[in-house]
């Protein structure tokens, strides 16, 4: 499919309004902006938006188009492949990661467009890792540092979550009520209640009721596939168009390459292809924000005489400590019809695991939540966790509206050999491709083994039959990491690098450790701390 | 730990179920077979039968109406939900039987106020409705969670069966009104139906609270339901106090109820945009009706304000009132 | 085996004209099912070779007009558009099915002296559960991953492309396209009216 670009001559896509534009200021190419964000997703997007509405001129440059989801999202698993990162990229190790669809969102919004919603805030105690828990390393930022954003990332997504939720200090109501549960999720409530844990309904970035112009969902279940409702509160329909409105410009369909670096030592913009053309726009501060694979690439694209082991990586950490969630999965058959394909595809969830410290033979936590998966993918699973085919495959997919499953977030320990690197190959823009490589610890091995059989039980208690596991991972973090020692971290608590001043990072690579839960609350909650703090020191005159 | 929690009805709880529906089924048939207008042996002391133009007749018009209008409300809202319910439960039937049931003979009372309509539909309503309250409960507490804002939310509406109760009751009030009877449930008769209607509109006000709670308040007009017939009901049931209220307090509460019989209809038409405003709108109605805010249930404070009125207008009849005043 | 053993009579292509289905949907699901690519980028021969693995991998005998798979595989290959990742060892998405498919008439050589498709059924199953299990003979595999190949490539691709078909929605009653109109009832053993209805007992026919 040939995507052309739709921002330019003064507009930009509505997204609520099918074939409607709004107003987009551009700014010239050769006179610099004070933020060139590459990357428009859960970190990039909200920057911007904070950026700009600051006052700050912006200008995002975003490799995929932007989606128009009232008419470009088909309800089809397979036309809707277009979300993802399908360019090539390597990936080995002992364990080696699946990328595109798996992890890697391509368009305004990112992996936002395809993400399951689900929002949850980090245990407090995760911030400080090594020195509560004994495992991981700190963070340069404490809980109560992040609570404030976590409250303003929750509501400015409207997160429709439960009044009660069982685990973590009480802050703030969700500013929409949770959703109705589906018995996907009901499973894992009855297989929870029957073992004496606590469980709750998913606080998730989707509306349960109408705000503006996103109606509520419809509960038909194609999240991961692109929200045609409007109802998901993805970067695409919140932090885009608040940035637009106050006067960002976002150029999609623009693949950043390269990174210049001035002779005085700071950035002075970004090379970007655009229309077959190369072009640079000069920028008095560069933002990174292309997630844990294409930051540390542009990174390590960019080098140069006084970088010339990739730019802002004179720790050499650019790329390393990369860590993902582990996902095993236990699925199993019911007697009752489930039909787990209605509604969000994780409505239930059990952290007990994250805050129980005890009887646990590795350090870390996981979370596990319902799971809902399309038939497409479904299949796929199927086939290759089961190495089901043939005949077998047939019979065994007729199951489907019985089926019931769950899938864990499980840390994994962040180590150097776990990385990002660069691959002799190249892509349609003729730049080296990216080369992740992943192994287990003994400790992640540990965790997915207590995972697997602790959410076996609980399918069994909740009276699932004939339970088989699966593998799989989620998200990608920890490749420029934050910290507060240069030669422990790419880039300071605030995301800006020790080695080139003017140069920031603001998505998952920023993670030290992994955390168990999703990751999209905590990177849009980074991101508005950041945003804050660059308004704070701009007008100390510290930028 | 909570008990085990089973997906659909228990077979007890059918079994139930269908006892109700059968009991439900037997008054409809009862209320048929029995000739329309039954006129009872007039006992020594009982009042001169009304005539259409008097006051109490016009009373108990207005009480069949209100009586009519709950009846109608719970009919259609019933229907509505349990449908969405799948009906999986045989005694999710009965309300619709009852409520018809009460409507038919409200309508009819509604016409000729002053003969006398027969008392089982409205007697069974009030015993059907209590069956519905327990079902709803136990729906919520078998569920995952028991007693959770979740299933507060999302499973049966705990108060909803009280407004089938409520319709047999102002019908059952209708009938003595109509009769000429001046005490119920051994009140004065304005003060008894003032502190039901004013209980009715103070429920009903709740259970929209909650259910709007349950949308945000996305929008401020939800806000209406919670805020205006609760303040009706206080000054309704002020009215119903045993000292009898001044002039302008009796007519602050008449137009106050007629505020909220106004919102009543109101409600309506903003359900009816917010089912315009759900994805797909009206054309996608088959899940937006079932799915987007309920259609017949803001007529339910409509009829609730209307039987307040009817208990003013009574109140103000009583010899304590006419003497304070 | 019987499709229509599960839910008889459903058709969730009924749902054309639907709530259930919007214009971007009918669009793409129009070209699936109306624009079945012709042969562009495979041989005659790989082609070949591929319908007859398809066969094995997802066998139709209840069809009279199966589900298409090789074709979707020639046009992916055609614009040369995977999934966006591959272990090292793998060749880049063209390469990697060329080679994979010689290797494969290869192995068929080496155990049998026939080509796969002189093959019969139960040979060819043998064969491709050998690949499965890195038992091969052939050289040729030096050059990519067996097993990787087997399904990573092969069967995770015609898997997704079969349960991608409208018609194998049907088979196993999932609803569907849907939007604007998505689904009310949610709970345990609660079916939309729209959705399929399942038959009898859950006995496989």
């Amino acid at each position: 499919m040939d995507y052309l670009p739709r921002t330019g001559q003064g507009r930009a896509p509505d997204v609520f309004e099918r074939g409607g534009w709004m107003p987009m200021r551009e700014y010239r190419d050769d006179e610099a902006v004070d933020f060139a964000i590459v990357g428009a997703g859960a970190g990039g997007s909200t920057l911007a938006c904070k950026l700009a509405e600051a006052g700050f001129s912006v200008v995002v440059l975003e490799a995929g188009p932007f989606w128009r989801p009232l008419e470009d999202f088909a309800s089809d698993e397979e036309a809707q492949q277009q979300l993802y990162w399908l360019d090539e990229r390597l990936t080995s190790g002992a364990d080696p990661i699946a990328l595109g669809g798996n992890n890697s969102g391509w368009g305004v919004g990112g992996s936002t467009v395809h993400f399951s919603m689900i929002s949850l805030r980090f245990r407090p105690e995760w911030f400080r890792s090594r020195s509560l828990l004994g495992y991981g390393v700190d963070w340069p930022l404490s809980y109560e540092e992040m609570a404030p954003y976590y409250e303003e990332a929750e509501r400015a997504l409207a997160i429709s979550g439960p009044l009660r939720y069982p685990w973590g200090p009480p802050h703030r109501r969700y500013p929409y009520r949770e959703h109705e549960m589906n018995a996907a999720g009901l499973v894992l409530a009855r297989g929870a209640e029957r073992m004496g844990v606590a469980w709750s309904a998913v606080p998730l970035a989707t509306v349960s009721a109408p705000r503006g112009k996103s109606p509520p969902c419809v509960y038909r279940g194609f999240c991961n596939f692109g929200c045609s409702t409007n109802a998901k509160q993805s970067a695409l329909v919140v932090w885009i168009p608040r940035a637009l409105r106050a006067g960002a410009e976002v150029r999609d369909l623009a693949m950043a390459g390269r990174i210049e670096l001035h002779a005085n030592g700071l950035a002075s913009g970004v090379h970007y292809r655009r229309s077959g053309q190369w072009r640079f726009q000069r920028a008095r501060n560069v933002v990174v924000a292309g997630y844990a694979i294409e930051t540390p690439r542009l990174l390590l694209n960019s080098s140069c005489p006084s970088f010339p082991q990739g730019l802002a990586n004179r720790s050499g950490l650019v790329g390393t400590h990369l860590t993902t969630h582990a996902g095993p999965g236990v699925w199993a058959r019911f007697d009752e019809e489930i039909r787990w394909n209605k509604g969000p595809p994780n409505m239930a969830v059990c952290e007990h695991w994250n805050y129980t410290d005890d009887g646990k033979d590795f350090a870390g936590g996981y979370a596990f939540m319902s799971q809902g998966p399309l038939p497409r993918a479904w299949a796929q699973l199927v086939a290759t966790s089961r190495q089901l085919w043939g005949g077998r495959l047939r019979e065994a997919m007729l199951d489907y509206n019985y089926m019931s499953g769950l899938v864990a977030v499980a840390e994994t320990e962040p180590r150097p050999g776990n990385r990002v690197i660069l691959a002799d190959e190249r892509d349609r823009h003729g730049l080296p491709i990216a080369h992740v490589e992943f192994s287990y610890s003994d400790n992640d091995r540990r965790m997915q083994e207590h995972a697997r059989r602790y959410m076996g039980r609980m399918l069994e208690a909740a009276g699932g039959k004939d339970p088989w596991t699966s593998e799989d991972t989620s998200h990608i973090l920890g490749t420029c990491r934050m910290g507060d020692n240069p030669e422990t971290s790419v880039v300071d608590s605030i995301g800006r690098s020790w080695d080139v001043r003017n140069l920031w990072i603001c998505d998952g690579s920023l993670f030290p450790t992994s955390g168990g839960v999703n990751p999209s609350l905590t990177i849009q909650a980074l991101a508005c701390r950041i945003g804050d703090r660059i308004r704070t020191l701009s007008a100390r005159g510290e930028l | 730990m909570t008990p085990l929690a089973r997906t659909a009805s228990g077979p007890g709880a059918r079994a139930l179920g269908a006892l109700t529906l059968g009991l439900t089924l037997a008054a409809v048939l009862a209320a048929r077979s029995r000739p329309r207008s039954v006129r009872p042996a007039r006992p020594m002391h009982a009042p001169a039968p009304l005539r259409s133009a008097d006051p109490e007749a016009r009373a108990a018009g207005q009480l069949y109406l209100s009586s009519a209008m709950l009846a109608a409300s719970v009919l259609s809202d019933s229907a509505l939900e349990h449908y969405r319910g799948g009906f999986e439960n045989p005694g999710m039937f009965a309300p619709l039987a009852s409520a018809a049931l009460v409507l038919a003979g409200a309508a009819n009372g509604a016409r000729r106020p002053g003969r006398s309509v027969a008392a089982l539909p409205f007697g069974a309503a009030c015993a059907i409705g209590m069956a519905g309250l327990g079902f709803h409960v136990y729906n919520v507490l078998r569920r995952p969670g028991g007693l959770s804002w979740g299933n507060l939310f999302y499973a049966a509406p705990v108060g909803a069966p009280a407004a089938l109760s409520l319709a047999g009751l102002l019908g059952l009030a209708a009938r003595e009104v109509g009769r000429g009877e001046a005490n119920l449930a051994g009140m004065p008769r304005g003060r008894a139906l003032g502190m039901l209607a004013a209980a009715g509109l103070a429920g009903t006000s709740m259970e929209a609270a909650l259910l709007h709670f349950r949308g945000a308040y996305h929008n401020p007009a939800m806000w209406l339901p919670v805020g205006l017939p609760p303040v009706g009901a206080a000054l309704l049931a002020a009215a119903s106090a045993p000292a009898a209220p001044s002039r302008r307090r009796s007519r602050l509460a008449r137009g106050w109820l007629a505020a909220t019989a106004w919102l009543g209809a109101g409600g309506v038409a903003f359900h009816a945009f917010g089912i315009a405003r759900q994805m797909g709108g009206w054309r996608n109605w088959s899940q937006n009706l079932l799915s987007g805010p309920p259609l017949p249930a803001p007529p339910s404070f409509s009829a609730l304000a209307l039987a307040g009125r009817a208990a003013l207008a009574l109140r103000a009849r009583e010899p304590a009132w006419r003497e304070a005043a | 085996m019987n499709t229509n053993a599960r839910y008889p009579g459903y058709d969730v292509l009924a749902k054309w004209d639907s709530p259930s289905f919007d214009d971007s949907t009918r669009r793409v699901l129009g070209r699936r099912l109306d624009d079945v690519p012709p042969r562009r980028f495979l041989s005659e021969a790989e082609w070949d070779l591929l319908e007859a693995v398809n066969r094995r991998l997802l066998p139709q005998p209840d069809r009279l007009e199966p589900i298409p798979i090789t074709p979707w595989i020639d046009a992916m290959l055609m614009e040369n558009l995977g999934e966006g990742f591959r272990h090292p060892d793998m060749p880049p998405l063209r390469e990697c099915w060329r080679l994979g498919l010689a290797a494969l008439a290869d192995e068929a050589r080496c155990r049998h002296g026939r080509d796969f498709t002189a093959l019969d059924a139960a040979e060819q199953d043998v064969l491709l559960q050998a690949l499965a299990v890195q038992d091969v003979r052939s050289p040729q595999w030096q050059a990519l991953h067996p097993e990787r190949f087997f399904t990573h490539w092969l069967l995770k691709t015609a898997a997704g492309i079969y349960y991608a078909h409208p018609w194998a929605w049907s088979e196993i009653g999932f609803g569907g396209p849907a939007s604007p109109r998505g689904y009310v009832r949610l709970g345990f053993d609660s079916r939309d009216p729209w959705e399929a209805r399942a038959g009898k007992a859950k006995d496989p026919g």
